[in-house]
């Protein structure tokens, strides 16, 4: 899943037919500017600004400023460019223009398992968020594409009557069509708001989830995907995706703030385990990271040396199950590595590592990781003998 | 028994390098239980035509390469099942071609990264079709005693361990390709192992849910209990339980759902498969699904830790009700082993090889080559150059500065001699006929031989006949004339007394400043005194003053022509480079440069 910010999120609604409000991203107020020569309607319309970067609770961060003229709107951008806010500093700010008008309503494309529903309200904004059952839904299979009457239908159930319910059902279609053409997962408007001047349905903020697994088929998404949890990369996990993208098999890494307890186990299952086994002992998890999929040494040795490198950490845990075809002794190569290069650096004081694995050339990789004792590292190994989470009771038992 | 994979299993796997790689796991497993090679072909357009080879114990099975799926079920009737591997731009139109073949049943697709959309397509179509499309991002079906069907399982040693060899009474169904493993060795220690193990995919929405096989586990009588390894997102895990509960189910059913530590991070933190992901407004959470199972009657440990002993307790409820009679274990000499291979073999010392050639000179095992010993980097860092590399290959031994300085000489003096000589005109004939460098160079190196540069061996060779046999020029030349012919190093085409070789003089000059003892050189310029005043052109020439000066080193005379071609070859180089760099079309003698001498046009009489 592969979330993107409001302007390309517009961008593709507009290549399928939907009407959004003029809209411009722009990176400094001397951009604007110049913008603001160069189009009519940036200095006729009442503008919205707003911080173009993956963060809730924009309104609340004063990172949305709405009603405001070009010289308001010059400033507003002036002050949040830059501004950090705990991670993400706001590089870009979306000025639009506002659309006067009465309705608003709500309209939404999901995936399902079977297909996807088209979901309409004729309410929106946070109105629709306390009246969830106001949303009425139009299930499809996969494959299938809605017909006007029954969009039409839908749009009746969810109390449109007349010409908006046509325009409803029109809008949905276009919803629906972008969805399925650009391998959306979800795509939400809200608001749908009927413009005051001629009625005509625009959509004025956009949530865009798209399948970045389907990017090889869509050259025109030109566009970075944006963080997923409310807060940019961090530069150790930007180096991890770096490599994560030059390599056969992936390696994965995310930091969480204050734990103690550093997770470096393998595959995608796996590692999910080992971390409900840590937060079920009461421990603190200071990251998610996984390597899965035979992965060359040398991008693990990078992994290790992110997962050395977090602070204030008591354990590591090098889990993993009974690998299929991922090479223990290779892999374990790059830890061991990772783990020298730490220990170089001074860091892995007082850090015990824990590690429990099987599979294609198990003896050899956990031997190599015992002989690790000898270098004075605190290493307690286990083989497929030991349970898969048991490392864990025994990295956090309380003495 | 078993389920989706069988006996009767016979695959075609749609792949190239990957798909080949699934077939040898596949053929371990069929030797294993001594069943044929269930791979009966590959798909694969590019390579239509060829042939895969995989290795079946110490054998060798050549299977075909086809186009189409349609190509391979015509040539092999038995086809009922397709393997995917292959790129997940390709996977889904591989997948839709083996679904619409008459022939197949079955679906498997180890492809990771496949758009959702096309995987939900896939799905549909099966089910349309009354067939089962299984994955994307399956790690495949193993059926215990019977089937192998993508590259569950692991190594070979882990498929014994785990004494997949024979059925137990567990199904296994997992999104995790890891956590399959774990789970078939765990009930193969905990209980009596599996009947069948299918990795579903770990993405959003795969092909083929936990209900459709648990319907088909429960239809099957050798399964006993199902384990099922689930994660948070999706609904899949609470319509399994949905299932389970809906009625009496003859199969026990464990589960554990991986995702409790998600109640405890940031929100939206997504971690492991892309299934794995909270629902928009907090469905699918792993507490949910665990709550699910439990109320459905499922066993549901609390951790994935507590599996071993919850299959523990279901094996030992099988025993004792009777459903289940314990399997004795194999003895040990009846476990099936894979054949070593020799560098198996010879790692663990168990064989002894003859080995087929033997060197004294170089060793490249360690982190870098070492020259008779000593490390490249080593000699680099310590200021030695190419003649000490030179002296360490050709002749085992550390050559000293003033020795390697003689060496740089001689090479940069025999390095080229203008495009008219044979070995120069050689490249450079085959350079205007468009040849590679190395073939090019090596027609320029062809023509070293007894007329042109190549008697540099040959004169060291008599040179030395002539100083350890004590002999005078006179009996060196009465020797030679009995015994050999014209003296190798003696006479030049168009270098004379008159007109003679500087470079014979720089060289000369250069070792007599030296001060040391040059026995051999000293003769040949005896030699020469004796046979220039015979004939104006029988002058000491490069050759032999090379050959002279190296015998005097000590260098041994079978490696003296190497000094001729290994300074020569940069001179053909530079020729090649210079013909190809000036882009010299093809060229031919011109007919007047030949001396027409065959008979002139005649009849041709009949054949008789």
């Amino acid at each position: 899943m592969a979330k993107v910010l409001e302007g390309p999120g517009m961008g593709l609604m507009k290549k399928w037919g939907i009407l959004v409000p003029n809209y411009a991203v722009v990176v400094s107020v001397d951009e604007l500017t110049k913008l603001g020569e160069a189009n009519e309607w940036l200095k006729k319309s009442k503008l919205v600004v707003k911080a173009h970067e993956a963060m809730g609770s924009r309104f609340k961060l004063g990172l949305v400023k709405v009603d405001l003229d070009f010289k308001g709107a010059q400033a507003a951008a002036k002050e949040m460019l830059g501004r950090q806010v705990g991670s993400i500093t706001v590089s870009q700010v979306i000025v639009s223009e506002m659309v006067p008008h009465k309705d608003e309503y709500y309209a939404a494309v999901k995936s399902t398992r079977d297909g996807a529903e088209v979901l309409v309200a004729n309410c929106g904004g946070i109105e629709v968020e306390s009246n969830w059952d106001r949303v009425k839904k139009l299930s499809l299979e996969a494959g299938d594409a809605p017909s006007q009457q029954a969009l039409e239908k839908l749009a009746k159930e969810a109390g449109f009557s007349g010409e908006v319910a046509k325009k409803m059902a029109a809008f949905a279609g276009k919803l629906f069509a972008c969805f399925d053409s650009e391998d959306a997962q979800y795509l939400e408007v809200n608001p749908v708001v009927a413009r005051q001047s001629d009625g005509e349905l625009i959509a004025l903020d956009a949530v865009t989830l798209l399948d970045g697994d389907a990017k090889f088929r869509h050259p025109d998404w030109n566009f970075p995907f944006a963080a997923e949890f409310g807060r940019a990369y961090t530069k150790h996990e930007m180096e991890v995706m770096a490599v994560d993208s030059k390599i056969k098999g992936s390696v994965k890494f995310i930091e969480i703030p204050g734990g103690d307890t550093a997770m470096l186990p393998a595959g995608g299952g796996a590692s999910v385990y080992y971390s409900d086994a840590v937060v079920a002992r009461g421990g603190k998890l200071a990251n998610y990271a996984e390597y899965s999929g035979d992965p060359p040494d040398w991008a693990v040795e990078v992994l290790t040396e992110k997962v050395c490198s977090l602070p204030g950490i008591k354990n590591i845990i090098v889990g993993g199950a009974i690998a299929n075809f991922t090479d223990v002794k290779k892999t374990f190569g790059g830890i061991i590595a990772g783990f020298r290069k730490a220990k170089a650096d001074g860091k892995l004081k007082s850090v015990k590592i824990w590690v429990r694995r099987g599979g294609p050339r198990e003896k050899e990789g956990l031997e190599a990781m015992k002989a690790l004792r000898e270098e004075g590292f605190d290493i307690h190994v286990y083989d497929r003998h030991t349970p898969l989470t048991d490392i864990v009771d025994m990295a956090l038992q309380k003495k | 028994m078993s389920i989706l994979a069988n006996k009767d299993t016979w695959v075609v796997i749609q792949g190239g390098a990957a798909g080949l790689n699934a077939a040898r796991r596949m053929a371990e497993f069929c030797y294993m239980i001594k069943r044929p090679l269930n791979v009966e072909a590959f798909v694969y357009p590019p390579d239509a035509g060829k042939t895969n080879e995989v290795s079946y114990g110490n054998g060798l099975l050549t299977i075909p390469v086809y186009k189409s799926v349609a190509d391979a079920t015509a040539h092999h009737p038995q086809i009922n099942t397709s393997l995917v591997y292959i790129g997940a731009d390709r996977a889904s139109a591989a997948g839709m071609e083996a679904l619409n073949d008459p022939k197949i049943h079955a679906v498997s697709m180890i492809t990771e990264g496949v758009p959702e959309k096309d995987a939900k397509l896939l799905g549909r179509h099966a089910r349309k079709l009354g067939k089962v499309f299984n994955g994307p991002s399956s790690i495949g079906v193993i059926s215990a005693g019977e089937c192998r069907l993508g590259v569950i399982g692991g190594a070979f040693d882990n498929l014994v361990s785990c004494k997949l060899y024979r059925p137990g009474s567990f199904g296994v169904i997992t999104k995790s390709g890891g956590l399959s493993n774990e789970i078939i060795w765990i009930c193969s220690q905990f209980a009596d192992g599996i009947t069948t193990a299918i990795g579903i995919g770990g993405d959003a929405y795969p092909g083929t849910d936990y209900v459709s096989y648990l319907e088909m586990f429960e239809k099957d009588p050798q399964t006993k209990a199902v384990v099922i390894v689930g994660e948070m997102g999706g609904d899949l895990e609470e319509r399994a339980a949905e299932w389970y509960g809906a009625k009496k189910r003859r199969i026990k059913l464990l589960a554990v759902v991986s995702g409790f530590c998600q109640e405890s991070l940031p929100k939206g933190m997504k971690f492991g498969h892309a299934g794995a992901k909270e629902g928009m407004k907090g469905e699918g959470s792993a507490r949910s699904k665990a709550d699910a199972f439990k109320k459905a009657g499922a066993t549901v440990p609390d951790t994935f830790g507590g599996l071993g002993p919850a299959i523990k307790a279901a094996y030992e409820d099988l025993v004792q009700s009777g459903q289940v009679k314990p399997i004795p274990d194999l003895s040990p000499a009846d476990v099936p082993k894979l054949p070593r291979t020799v560098d198996e073999a010879m790692k663990s010392g168990d064989v002894v090889v003859a080995p087929l050639i033997k060197t004294t000179i170089s060793d490249d095992r360690g982190d870098e080559p070492c020259y008779d010993g000593y490390p490249a980097s080593e000699l680099i860092n310590k200021g030695y150059e190419i003649p000490h590399v030179i002296g360490l290959l050709w002749d085992k031994r550390l050559i000293s500065k003033q020795e390697a300085e003689i060496i740089k000489r001689i090479m940069m003096l025999s390095a080229d001699h203008g495009p008219c000589v044979s070995g120069a005109l050689g490249t450079i004939i085959a350079a205007c006929a468009g040849i590679g460098m190395s073939q090019s160079v090596a027609a320029g190196l062809i023509m070293i031989g007894p007329r042109f540069g190549g008697a540099v061996t040959d004169a060291g060779r008599y040179f030395k006949y002539a100083i350890d046999h004590k002999l005078s020029v006179d009996d060196f030349l009465t020797y030679m004339k009995k015994n050999v012919g014209p003296v190798p190093g003696i006479g030049h085409r168009v270098k004379s007394l008159r007109n003679p070789d500087k470079r014979v003089k720089e060289l000369v000059g250069y070792v007599k400043s030296l001060g040391i003892k040059t026995p051999h050189l000293d003769f040949a310029l005896a030699v020469e005194q004796v046979t220039a005043a015979k004939k104006d052109n029988l002058i000491l020439n490069v050759d032999g003053t090379m050959a002279a000066v190296l015998v005097d080193l000590g260098f041994p005379v079978d490696s003296l022509n190497g000094f001729f071609i290994l300074s020569r070859t940069i001179g053909l180089i530079g020729h090649w480079v210079d013909q190809k760099r000036q882009e010299s079309r093809l060229i031919r003698l011109f007919d007047y440069l030949v001396n027409y001498a065959a008979p002139k046009k005649r009849e041709v009489p009949p054949l008789k």
